[in-house]
């Protein structure tokens, strides 16, 4: 084999950096003058030259492949499945905890108490199958803005669009939709609840189905309570949110039994079918299941949905103290 | 990044990366299957994407990652079963649609680069077909700018050795 000179080498990374046009000009010209008087290097560069020249032919000619066409046909079809089930979510520490918001394409998919632990692990999205749970990039800020404004009282109204997917069943959903119909400030019973959506003795399955409300506050199955005005539960846990929560609406509450209890006597109540709101001690609902009343905390929340005061208990005239 | 930015991504550069790989691995099904699963990958990531990052070269460096575990399993698979396996790049008898591969995109030179070593192949196609900064390779292939530099470099060596002598070189070029 043929030795190299000493400069040759030297010189040889310059040369092929100087040949497809990467040297600075210090370089270009230590090889301009090494290949003047060299003539296996002159070869050499010449040679990179070539290389550099058919790639240049590569680049350009590099327009339809056959076949991309029909990748990019299969990869959308897929891209289209993928974004059905992506779901973003994010952790945030709210006055109620942590909790995680997840939304889809069509909206909120989740709100989740994470019970103390901001793990998202723990949460529901990990054990749901056909979702794909991706971090959030800032799509649930503004929700979560929402969901503050909320719990501080700013507004009474989540905007939120809904995405029930993870509602389990038929009927599960239609107890998310009946109690997403329960006002702003006012308490209905899980009995009640049964008896609108026409299966009287389904208390127990309504009070599951709230149970695994996919999005708290936003359907308000905090209003929802116990016959006999207990909270009874909220979101498989104790009732401290709930008690937060109503409190916030403007519904007083008061201690009763190890838990809280509607004060119903300082409410204006609502006769189902009725659209006049009454005074608790008006006769004219004497003979009716407190269990299947609706309760209003304050007479402005009763004639924000466009009820009218009694005609003959007169809560006008007379109002209760209210809270707030 | 917003899902409206990911479709002119995707509008931009999948048929370059589609190409990228097909010039990787010789073969279009796996240019299929890995060019797809590049922006299944993109789109699962892009919404944390920093709007000033250079996206052309994040796609870049996902189907580079894709294209070397993709070669990873496959050595994987062999050892694993003992398999005597024959070169699989396509020929162009293989072709089902009459083109042949040296027609649409083979020159002398990319038949000598299909035959570099996995990096320098990647590193050298990077640079010298799709233009790409070495800062922007070395991430790809998780080495310096430095060293993605020396793996392009020295697969230009063994291109101008195995293509030295032929009538490629020297006529047009020589002085």
């Amino acid at each position: 084999m043929k030795r190299r000179a000493a400069g040759c080498i030297e010189i040889e990374t310059d040369l092929v950096a100087a040949a497809i046009g990467e040297a600075d000009a210090g370089a270009e010209n230590r090889v301009a003058a090494h290949v003047a008087k060299c003539e296996s290097c002159r070869v050499e560069h010449s040679g990179y030259r070539a290389i550099d020249h058919q790639l240049g032919v590569i680049r350009e000619k590099a327009v339809d492949v056959p076949g991309v066409a029909r990748s990019r046909e299969r990869l959308e079809a897929r891209l289209d499945d993928l974004r059905s089930r992506i779901v973003a979510y994010r952790v945030f520490d709210s006055p109620l905890g942590p909790v995680l918001l997840a939304r889809s394409e069509q909206g909120v998919v989740l709100l989740e108490y994470l019970h103390g632990r901001r793990d998202p692990g723990a949460s529901r999205l990990a054990r749901v199958h056909g979702i794909e749970a991706v971090e959030d990039a800032g799509e649930t800020e503004g929700l979560y803005r929402e969901f503050r404004a909320y719990l501080d009282g700013r507004t009474q109204h989540l905007s939120w669009p809904l995405d029930l997917r993870l509602a389990a069943s038929p009927f599960q959903r239609k107890v998310l939709e009946t109690t997403a119909r329960i006002p702003y400030g006012a308490v209905v019973s899980y009995k009640r609840l049964a008896s609108d959506l026409g299966q009287p003795r389904a208390v127990r399955a309504v009070a599951q189905a709230l149970r695994w409300n996919p999005v708290p506050v936003a359907i308000p199955c905090h209003r929802v309570v116990g016959a006999s005005g207990l909270l009874t539960g909220y979101a498989g846990g104790e009732t401290g949110r709930k008690r937060q929560l109503l409190t916030t609406e403007g519904v007083p509450l008061v201690p009763a039994h190890d838990d809280f209890a509607v004060a119903r006597g300082a409410m204006y109540l609502l006769a189902p079918g009725d659209s006049e709101y009454c005074l608790p001690s008006c006769a004219s609902t004497e003979t009716l299941q407190s269990g299947l009343l609706t309760y209003f905390g304050s007479r402005n929340r009763a004639e924000a949905v466009g009820l009218t005061p009694c005609t003959s208990c007169r809560p006008d005239l007379h109002p209760l103290h209210e809270v707030n | 990044m917003s899902d409206r930015t990911f479709e002119a991504l995707m509008s931009e550069h999948h048929a370059e990366i589609y190409r990228y790989i097909l010039r990787v691995t010789g073969r279009r099904h796996d240019a299929d299957d890995l060019s797809q699963e590049t922006f299944l990958r993109a789109f699962r990531a892009h919404r944390t994407l920093p709007p000033d990052a250079n996206s052309r070269a994040w796609l870049f460096a996902i189907a580079t990652n894709l294209t070397r575990n993709h070669f990873r399993s496959q050595k994987r698979r062999r050892v694993a079963y003992q398999a005597v396996v024959t070169e699989t790049r396509e020929t162009d008898e293989e072709r089902p649609d009459g083109v042949t591969l040296s027609q649409e995109i083979g020159t002398a030179v990319e038949h000598v680069v299909a035959k570099l070593p996995l990096k320098q192949r990647l590193a050298f196609l990077q640079r010298k077909v799709h233009g790409l900064e070495y800062d922007a390779i070395g991430q790809s292939l998780q080495c310096s700018a430095e060293t993605a530099r020396a793996h392009v470099f020295q697969a230009l060596r063994k291109v101008r050795r195995v293509l030295e002598g032929r009538e490629l070189i020297g006529k047009e070029f020589a002085s």
